[in-house]
């Protein structure tokens, strides 16, 4: 069974579908700080000899050990920050509801959700060279309220999540009309 | 007029303080809204591990450094 923190969670509510986007988008990201991390070691070996001079400067020296410190310490962070967006960057599908969770910076956290059975079309979409060759796309979920439609981004195969969401609608919204049907009958 | 090095150690640990600071931040959002799983702690336990040779090999070249220097504001000419 899936696992993950979901919001004032219903009773016997179940976690159907847990979608982040594809990890080609944060093998991208990392692989950018790592080209930042070797930026300085690219500089000493471009440099040579002036930077000896530079790190052995009475003045230059110290600044220099502490920049390149305060460098890493960053690069390190903004790696680990990277990460925590995408970890965090959820799209759950329950037996109830969608939810969509995004996290924007750290500071900034948007929660919204939808019920299932106000789902009315759901469309997947490839768009470019990598989403064609590794299959990722988004997932764009029509409902019959007021917000504006749920995105699930660059998720792994668009066109299955799509039929799964569907499919979990109908199945839901049969669900729901059987017990107003039996509630009415009482 | 000269200006202490120190003051320059003093900037770097501010730095410092805010990395910790948005470590803290970071590896909390991910136990608090994430899931404990072990994926998730062992990059947690990489994280640690890099962060702390960074700090101790960044410590390793600052204490060789006399910070009782000061920098000259005024540029100095030899007077005949």
């Amino acid at each position: 069974m899936l696992k993950f923190f979901i919001p004032h969670r219903g009773k016997g509510e179940q976690i159907i579908l847990l979608l982040r986007r594809h990890p080609f988008i944060i093998a991208v990201k990392l692989a950018f700080w790592l080209v930042v991390a070797t930026m300085p070691p690219l500089f000493m070996i471009v440099l040579g000899g002036e930077m000896d001079v530079l790190f052995n400067h009475d003045l230059f020296g110290p600044l220099a050990i502490l920049f390149t410190s305060i460098y890493y310490l960053f690069v390190w962070l903004f790696a680990l920050h990277t990460f925590v967006d995408y970890y965090l960057d959820v799209w759950i599908v329950t037996n109830e509801r969608i939810i969509n969770v995004e996290q924007r910076g750290l500071f900034s956290r948007t929660v919204s959700e939808q019920k299932l059975y106000r789902v009315q079309d759901v469309t997947s979409e490839l768009k470019g060279i990598f989403s064609t060759l590794l299959t990722f796309g988004t997932v764009y979920i029509q409902t019959a309220g007021e917000t504006q439609r749920f995105i699930f981004k660059q998720v792994p195969d668009p066109s299955h999540i799509a039929r799964r969401v569907m499919q979990l609608a109908e199945e839901n919204k049969k669900r729901h009309h059987d017990l107003m049907e039996a509630e009415q009958s009482k | 007029m000269a200006l202490p090095l120190v003051i320059f150690y003093f900037i770097y640990l501010a730095f410092v303080l805010v990395f910790l600071f948005y470590t803290l931040f970071n590896l909390y959002h991910l136990v608090r809204f994430g899931l404990l799983n072990i994926p998730v702690i062992i990059v947690i336990f990489v994280y640690l591990a890099g962060s702390i040779a960074i700090l101790l090999l960044s410590w390793g070249a600052i204490a060789q450094i006399d910070w009782s220097q000061s920098i000259p504001l005024m540029p100095t000419f030899p007077i005949q």
